[in-house]
């Protein structure tokens, strides 16, 4: 196994004036080539802000992210936006669709910011994306005529059109019902099962049951891990931290 | 009530930035609307300034050599109508020569030596006369003609045809001057002393008197009240104030049509700019019309907050920009204060404030109460959803093209939102429209007058210079003119006053020789043929006589109407002269009318190398002879420089304000879109991709009204100036534009538009992403 990202002594502080707040205080931590790594914690512990860290997406106050080899902290806001394009793919919770853009254009959108990419390739990627995710007859849709779940499943085919190192998922089924919540999990499952790199923020332990080792973080730390796999011991685990917590 | 002004307050000074560019906005708008106004308020303003500031008469009687005595005067005087007069001046018709080379027949008149209550002159170079000295005061019209200045030494010939010379000490205006009366000699004036001096012979000596008049238009009854009088007729000729006025205005006739032009233009632009920029400010605030509705706020109070708003701005902004607006007033009337010798600010009217005030505030607080309204009916749920509009389901056909056509993506999305939203897009086109056909607008302008600077036949003159004869015969004159070094061709010219059957009076202008080497400008019809009896006429007489090409008109002599001759009208030229009330006709047609008609003044052609003293002399060998040489000056006077100044101060206005509201136009519809922004840079744009995505849309705003405007801009100018320059007994306009300029504007618009948008793009290139998903 080749260690993918290694993050060492994470911090992030946010200031607003004169109030500082500590996001992220000092985490260290390694994701290994093929993992599929959640992450949990309470709303405010740093799990997004970690997540969006290792994605390039903000700098960090302190420490460093080194992914497939490069430095991130060190990139200015160009070579960020390049690496993200080609190395990562995002799945948000609320999609970030681009609404006056149909299926199709939303998903070869990143590659034909890729000015080397032919349009024949673009087209033939993504119409195999939405193939494989089932949505192939909505290519012409807009977004807003999509269910919540063909929805995340363009956005999953966005992330996955320049065939990303590392997919970072923040909370991929929270405005999702939970049946289209359980396909797209399977979808990433599926994926990873193929070698893809994931890092899934999530509330549920029943989507974080799916990763290879589920990561907690409270106060901008990383206070337990376990394997994945049990939802039930992943629940305690969390009732667990928050009464410590409390 | 107090949640609308709570808000209110909240929005002026939360977005203080927009409501400062919009609130300069309003200032620009409500200068130029300020501007415009007083332009068209105050076009003859100099001249009735002037006018009441010397006193002058309203109407000034010529009598007849020994019919009149001082009793009549006093007479006249007493007359109920009749409120103040000059007292009796007198005149001599004296020949003069100027600068010891200029020869003319001139209206030698005394002045008292005090300025007078009644009918002073305006003196604009030198001074006015000083007791003890023999000195001459010569009328601005007089100076400019034969280029007199102060300093210059004038001879007069005395009735025994000896000479004195006597030094000009100052030029003078007088309003009462009628520059195109054919009879009116040019005046020189002198004080009482000198002219007792020179003309003893006081039989020989002209009496005139000027009144001032209770009621200034009652000119006619006065006048027949006067002529009755007497048994017979003592007034030979009369001067009312009106048409001095008129020839005075007509005098700078184009620059009344281009002030005219450019004021009409400038209210129409201030108003669709108002309109444009308040209906997209409050059409990009539906999302949050659809918040405030979602908490309670009525459709009314909805309204209120912004009609209060815009009222705010409006009334600030209508205040600032009349005061700038009355700043900069004197601007455009320049040309026309320039003319006259004067200087004019427009004053402060009650009447222009309420204009103005009227009509920014008004149309800023109709335009947010429209959309308001709009934003108020629309459903909530789709308001807080998708903003004013929904963004249109398909892509406009022209970016499926350019994406056809293999333009990068970011180019293509930038492309797509121009038209996503189309109410907003046309409303911020149109600003920028409004910008382009302002700077077309002046340049055609500009580019008109410069060809009639160049060309003056466009004006009506076709000629280099003049000759006038007085003893020597038509013959000699024709001869002498014939063999003259440098003369490529001359015509001769007789002048008749003429009426129509209906008693309407007006100057015949017969012409006979090398006609056909002079370029009349017909601008529509023809030229007559010679040997005929068709006749080509001024805008001005068809207008006022209410004629038309290929109309026949009959006339008799003004002073004898026993015989009768009938012209057909075959074409229209531009008459400089009489608000453009003359025709021309072939000198042998009027034969019939005058059999004694022969040439008295001569217009020539002269070689473009002509040796200007050469040719003088041969004309005037000595100062003896009797013909009198003239060139002819610039037609347009370099004064025009003002117009011109207006004119594409007038454009940079309408740039700047387009600018601005790209500027606005484009921080609103990024800060609109900045959550599309984050996702974009989320998954791979790059800021150099997100500023060419924003600025593209500008762009192609700027290539709309680039290719709206210029055309917009030359048709607007040409049918402004058509209609115009045709109200004012003018003509036909010939529009000129350099049409490379016009071409090197589309860069320059379209960089303009980019500009704008540079500074929104730039701060959505660097948005934090993060910030922007947390807002979720």
């Amino acid at each position: 196994m080749t260690t993918l990202v290694k993050v060492t002594e994470l911090e992030k502080v946010y200031q607003t004036g004169e109030i500082k707040f500590q996001a992220l205080r000092g985490i260290s931590l390694e994701i290994q080539a093929g993992d599929f790594v959640a992450i949990m914690g309470e709303s405010g512990s740093g799990k997004s802000t970690l997540l969006h860290v290792i994605g390039g997406l903000d700098q960090p106050t302190s420490g460093s992210v080194w992914m497939a080899g490069q430095q991130l902290d060190k990139m200015n806001e160009t070579e960020l936006a390049r690496f993200r394009r080609s190395e990562i793919g995002f799945v948000f919770q609320f999609f970030n669709l681009i609404e006056n853009l149909t299926v199709r254009a939303n998903v070869e959108l990143p590659a034909l910011l890729e000015d080397q990419l032919k349009k024949k390739e673009i087209r033939r990627r993504s119409e195999e994306l939405l193939e494989r995710l089932g949505i192939s007859d909505q290519a012409n849709k807009h977004p807003w005529e999509l269910s919540g779940g063909q929805q995340q499943r363009v956005a999953i085919a966005r992330a996955f059109i320049n065939f990303p190192t590392l997919l970072l998922a923040d909370e991929p089924t929270g405005n999702l019902d939970t049946s289209s919540g359980d396909e797209v999990l399977d979808i990433l499952k599926d994926f990873n099962q193929g070698g893809q790199t994931t890092l899934m923020v999530t509330h549920a332990a029943s989507a974080a049951k799916l990763a290879n080792y589920v990561l907690f973080i409270r106060d901008g730390l990383i206070v337990d891990r376990m394997p994945g796999g049990n939802e039930k011991a992943i629940a305690r685990r969390l009732i667990d931290l928050r009464q410590r917590g409390s | 009530m107090s949640a609308v002004w709570k808000k209110i307050v909240a929005d002026l000074f939360h977005r203080r930035w927009i409501t400062f560019l919009v609130t300069c906005t309003v200032i620009v708008s409500a200068a130029l609307l300020t501007l415009a106004l007083s332009t068209l308020l105050n076009l003859s303003g100099p001249y009735d300034k002037l006018f009441d500031e010397l006193n002058s008469a309203h109407l000034w009687l010529h009598f007849k050599p020994y019919r009149v005595s001082s009793m009549d005067i006093r007479r006249i005087e007493a007359l109920p109508g009749v409120v103040d007069s000059t007292d009796v001046q007198y005149s001599y018709f004296s020949q003069v020569t100027i600068s010891n080379e200029t020869r003319a027949w001139v209206d030698l008149r005394v002045i008292p030596l005090e300025p007078p209550n009644v009918h002073s002159l305006k003196v604009i170079a030198g001074r006015y006369l000083l007791p003890g000295k023999d000195e001459i005061l010569i009328e601005k019209y007089a100076a400019d003609t034969y280029h007199v200045a102060v300093g210059d030494m004038i001879e007069v010939t005395r009735e025994d045809n000896t000479k004195a010379a006597l030094p000009v000490i100052g030029i003078a205006y007088d309003p009462m001057y009628d520059t195109y009366r054919s009879n009116q000699l040019p005046s020189l004036f002198v004080s009482q002393d000198t002219f007792r001096s020179q003309f003893p012979d006081q039989d020989t000596w002209v009496w005139s008197v000027g009144l001032r008049l209770a009621d200034p238009e009652a000119v006619d009854e006065v006048l027949d009240e006067i002529e009755s009088m007497r048994s017979s007729e003592f007034v030979d000729t009369h001067t009312d104030w009106r048409d001095a006025k008129e020839s005075a205005v007509f005098s700078v006739q184009l620059t009344f049509a281009f002030l005219s032009a450019f004021s009409i233009f400038a209210i129409f632009a201030t108003i669709l700019i108002v309109v444009s920029v308040v209906s997209s400010m409050v059409l990009s605030q539906i999302r949050q019309i659809g918040i405030l509705k979602a908490i309670g706020f009525t459709g009314n109070q909805v309204s209120l907050l912004y009609v209060g708003q815009y009222a705010i701005i409006s009334l600030v902004g209508a205040g600032l920009g009349f005061i700038l607006g009355l700043i900069l007033a004197p601007l455009p009337l320049q040309t026309i204060t320039a003319s006259l010798g004067t200087t004019y600010y427009p004053p402060f009217s009650f009447l222009l404030m309420g204009l103005v005030f009227l009509i920014i505030p008004g149309t800023n607080i109709l335009a947010a109460w429209a959309a308001a309204r709009r934003g108020a009916k629309a459903n909530v749920i789709r308001s807080i959803a998708t903003g004013a509009e929904s963004p249109l389901q398909k892509p406009f056909w022209g970016t499926r093209f350019i994406e056809y056509l293999g333009a990068p993506m970011t180019i293509v999305m930038g492309f797509n939102d121009t038209f996503a939203k189309p109410i907003r897009a046309i409303l911020t086109g149109l600003n920028l429209t409004l910008g382009v056909i302002g700077i077309v607008f002046g340049l055609t302008l500009s580019g008109t007058l410069q060809t009639y600077r160049e060309n003056p036949a466009l004006l009506g003159i076709v000629y280099d210079a003049f000759v006038t004869r007085q003893d020597s015969s038509d013959g000699r004159a024709q001869r002498i003119l014939s063999q003259a070094p440098g003369v490529q061709a001359f015509y001769g010219e007789y002048r008749l006053r003429v009426k129509t059957l209906d008693g309407e009076e007006f100057l015949l202008r017969a012409v006979e020789g090398e006609l056909s080497a002079f370029p009349f400008y017909i601008p529509e019809g023809r030229f007559f043929y010679l040997d005929t009896n068709e006749a080509i006429v001024g805008r001005g007489l068809l207008d006022w006589l209410d004629l038309e090409i290929g109309d026949s008109l009959t006339l008799t002599l003004a002073e004898n109407d026993r015989r009768t001759e009938t012209w057909t009208i075959v074409g229209v030229y531009p008459e400089p002269a009489d608000a453009g009330q003359r025709m021309i006709v072939p000198l042998s047609s009027v034969l019939a009318l005058d059999r004694h008609a022969a040439s008295e003044s001569y217009y020539l052609k002269v070689d473009q190398n002509v040796d200007l003293l050469k040719l003088r002399k041969y004309i005037e060998p000595d100062k003896d002879t009797d013909l009198t040489l003239t060139l002819v000056e610039e037609a347009i006077p370099s004064s025009v420089i003002f117009l011109q100044l207006a004119i594409f101060m007038l454009g940079g206005i309408l740039v700047a304000i387009a600018v601005v509201n790209v500027f606005i136009m484009s921080l609103l519809s990024t800060q609109e879109k900045i959550r599309v922004v984050g996702i974009l840079k989320t998954i791979g744009m790059i800021p150099f991709q997100v500023v060419v995505m924003i600025i593209t849309s500008a762009g192609v705003l700027g290539m709309l009204a680039v290719l709206i405007g210029i055309p917009a801009g030359l048709l607007l100018t040409r049918v402004l100036l058509t209609t115009l320059s045709n109200a004012f007994g003018f003509g036909l306009v010939s529009v000129s534009v350099n049409v490379l300029v016009i071409i090197f504007l589309i860069p320059i618009i379209i960089s303009i538009s980019l500009l704008g948008s540079l500074i929104p793009a730039r701060w959505a290139s660097r948005i934090s992403i993060v910030r922007v998903l947390r807002q979720e």
